[in-house]
């Protein structure tokens, strides 16, 4: 008892000794706030007249890419007490702390013939100081809205660290008419559905597009011919091939390897679906799965070592990962339901995947080896998921039930907030995330 | 700067050291002693048995089996009146817990034990620094006197044990007391000023600082005799300037600090799903009296993330502190040396995704 008293008055002793503040004060925080981040985007100075239409317009198009995000909130311009009127006049930043605008994107617009070039500068309102160096641009007056995503994806990548996604593209099957007679064709746009084009014409049934590592080639599985055939479209001439026309097989769901060399394809011969990958030169296609299981959906990790795809080999519909160069799978996803169209995160660190469980559909993601799996959506419908190429957003198809039933495309962050409807005219599936484009 | 600290410690040390070989635990149980009460009581009780049955032989009757079946009973049979006194120390064989009014009642040893603990604990809980615990400790010398019942032990045959006791404890806590007394009455010099700081809020601390300061920004001007003289007076008075800034008074309470974090965590915007999510920073600053960011804030240290994401993740920090600062943060002016720098780390672990 006395022994025990004494080592208690002797820890509280050091306790107190311990406890004495020793140099600043410190403390620690764990919790913050998540919420949209506050900038102001002014309008652009148009420095010269031919100028003027372009500065509202880049400056719009930047702040809708920004605040599209959901990491960003917009402090509309009525609101603004200083007024950018030249682009190398110093920033007031008590004005712009005034209205709590934390970030303030500046820029310049200048005309020469159809020339157009934009400059602008990023701002840390309350450290009072720009975030990097400003930057120009120099496109044509027609490629405008591409240098407002360019200027986007640059404030983007000055605030939070990571590369951006809006000076990229979405192919995706673009479907009109009633659900009975729907008519499908591929089609391409901008990230945010403007500059819609078609790629193919409706005549035939279309599925699954996968854009090249360099995005300037689209892989698609067409009916054309009755039955399912891998086709590889030039998104610049479109022109087409078909990639596998052995007769009597069937070959669908491609997917570009890294390098944009070679593919992975699934092939079904007698009645056996089995993941090959081929070569874009020629050449048989080389086996990579042997289970009389329908294997496919496969897509390769970043680095090209890996290849995740989707297999019934265990009754159910799971996701498995195996070396890219064939070999004995790992399963790894565990859960409830029926896991599919898995496709690994252009960082490398996420899977993303269509989950079916209890009659809902689910949008989710998982590390690589299983773990720590995230349901980001839930409804009737959601299926394919395609990663933005910062592998932040993760775009998808959504369809609704019933006889009026259509499908949409949406996107969600991959913490699973903004979602959000992408605009488009009709309706839309199969969605394919391009690179940034150069 | 740590010197009445240490001095703190070596007193509570020292304290420790009595506890452990001296008798101040041993007292708290020993008190009981009524054991020895006990036995005073029996040996009374056979005493005054003896000359209650004395009227029994008078009574003639035979009953010698009387006296060793129970005591109790021949009380109650015979001279009630004869011996009321005696009576009770018979009730209190049958349950000595009835005697307690008795003997405590003189002693008063036991409340006595209870001041002693409480002292000991009330400073951690209030966890207002080691200061406290020194104004404890002479409060604890002084219910130790009280406890002295245990050196009661050496004149037992006495029930007036209790002046005894004290007399012998007193002097024990007089010499404690007496050596502690004049380190601080005769020691104000070195230890004594931060002890009495530290007990009296601190006050002559704060009127230092001023004196410091000025005198940093007075030395450039003999920059213009010297530049080496010059750097050397500049860095003369920044040590200067941060030795006498070593917080004197008592440190911000957990209020306090828990005041700043939530003023900073209001202002923190974390991007769960970016990397910087997975970054945790420490930023140091220097404030003003005001409570405003004074100059730059510096990146002290960052784990889990690549350079990109550590910076993001220090922006985001360094946005939070610089935004949420407003007019300046609400903190306790008489206590600025112990906010006069501050680091903050921001630690996202329980944000990120799971």
């Amino acid at each position: 008892m006395r022994f025990l008293a004494a080592l208690l008055m002797g820890m509280m002793v050091l306790g107190q000794m311990a406890s004495a503040q020793d140099g600043p004060l410190r403390i620690e925080i764990t919790d913050g706030v998540v919420e949209p981040l506050p900038y102001a985007v002014p309008h652009f100075v148009a420095e010269g007249g031919a100028a003027g239409g372009f500065a509202k317009q880049l400056a719009e198009v930047v702040a809708s890419d920004l605040s599209g995000t959901g990491l960003f909130r917009e402090i509309p311009e009525k609101a603004h007490i200083a007024k950018i009127t030249s682009f190398s006049a110093p920033v007031q930043f008590a004005d712009w702390k005034a209205i709590n605008a934390q970030a303030l994107v500046t820029g310049a617009v200048s005309v020469s013939g159809s020339n157009l070039e934009v400059k602008f500068r990023v701002y840390d309102v309350f450290a009072g100081q720009e975030l990097g160096n400003g930057l120009r641009f120099k496109g044509t007056v027609d490629g405008w809205r591409r240098m407002a995503h360019k200027v986007a994806d640059a404030v983007y990548s000055r605030i939070t660290g990571e590369g951006g996604y809006f000076d990229s593209r979405v192919v995706f099957v673009s479907e009109t008419g009633p659900k009975d007679d729907r008519k499908k064709r591929l089609a391409i746009m901008d990230y945010d559905g403007a500059n819609l084009q078609y790629l193919t014409d409706s005549s035939a049934i279309v599925l699954a597009p996968r854009f090249s590592p360099t995005g300037d080639k689209v892989l698609y599985t067409s009916y054309e011919t009755g039955f399912p055939q891998v086709y590889i479209l030039d998104v610049g001439s479109v022109q087409r091939r078909v990639l596998n026309s052995e007769a009597g097989t069937m070959s669908f769901a491609p997917r570009f390897a890294p390098d944009g060399r070679s593919l992975l394809l699934s092939i079904t011969r007698e009645g056996n679906t089995d993941i090959y990958r081929m070569s874009l030169a020629g050449g048989a296609p080389q086996r990579l799965t042997a289970s009389p299981a329908i294997d496919t959906a496969p897509s390769f990790s970043p680095d090209g070592s890996q290849i995740v795809f989707e297999s019934d080999r265990s009754g159910t519909q799971q996701l498995y990962v195996m070396p890219a160069g064939g070999g004995e799978p790992k399963r790894i996803s565990f859960g409830q339901g029926r896991y599919g169209t898995p496709v690994w995160s252009p960082r490398g660190d996420l899977i993303a995947f269509t989950k079916q469980n209890k009659g809902r559909f689910h949008i989710g993601v998982m590390r690589t080896d299983g773990s720590e799996e995230r349901l980001l959506t839930a409804s009737f419908l959601d299926e394919g998921p395609t990663w933005a190429p910062n592998g932040r957003v993760i775009m998808f198809t959504r369809e609704t039930q019933g006889a009026s039933g259509s499908a949409a495309l949406y996107s969600v962050d991959v913490s699973g907030r903004n979602l959000r409807k992408v605009k488009i005219n009709g309706g839309g599936s199969d969605p394919a995330w391009s690179p940034l484009q150069d | 700067m740590h010197i009445g600290q240490y001095i703190s410690g070596a007193a509570h040390i020292g304290l420790i050291g009595w506890a452990l070989l001296g008798p101040v635990f041993q007292g708290k149980p020993e008190p009981v002693q009524t054991v020895g009460v006990a036995v005073i009581s029996e040996a009374e009780f056979a005493a005054l048995t003896e000359p209650e049955r004395a009227p029994a032989p008078e009574m003639d009757v035979v009953v010698p089996v009387a006296p060793d079946l129970a005591p109790s009973q021949p009380f109650v049979g015979t001279e009630a009146d004869t011996a009321p006194d005696q009576r009770p120390p018979e009730s209190a064989e049958a349950a000595e817990a009835e005697s307690v009014p008795d003997l405590s009642g003189a002693e008063v040893p036991e409340p006595a034990e209870l001041i002693d603990e409480v002292p000991d604990l009330t400073p951690p809980s209030e966890e207002i620094a080691a200061l406290q615990p020194r104004e404890a400790e002479p409060e604890t010398v002084q219910p130790a006197p009280r406890v002295a019942p245990e050196p009661v032990e050496a004149p037992e045959p006495d029930v007036k044990i209790d002046d005894t006791v004290r007399e012998a404890v007193t002097p024990e806590d007089s010499s404690e007391a007496a050596p502690e007394e004049p380190q601080e009455a005769t020691a104000p010099e070195a230890a004594s000023t931060e002890i009495a700081t530290e007990a009296k809020v601190g006050a002559p601390s704060t009127s230092v600082r001023p004196k410091l300061r000025p005198a940093a920004p007075a030395e450039p001007k003999p920059s213009a005799e010297d530049s080496i003289a010059a750097a050397l007076a500049e860095a003369g008075a920044q040590e200067q300037a941060e030795t006498p800034a070593a917080p004197s008074g008592p440190p911000l309470t957990r209020g306090e600090k828990d005041a700043l974090r939530v003023s900073v965590q209001n202002c923190w915007v974390v991007d769960v799903g970016s990397r910087a999510a997975n970054v945790t920073v420490t930023v140091g600053m220097k404030m003003t009296r005001e409570g405003k960011v004074d100059g730059a804030i510096s990146l002290l240290a960052s784990e889990g993330g690549d350079d990109e994401a550590t910076k993001v993740a220090f922006e985001a920090a360094r946005r939070a502190v610089l935004r949420c600062q407003k007019g300046g943060y609400k903190l306790p002016i008489d206590k600025y040396e112990h906010w006069r720098e501050i680091e903050i780390t921001f630690n996202p672990e329980k944000m990120r995704l799971k």
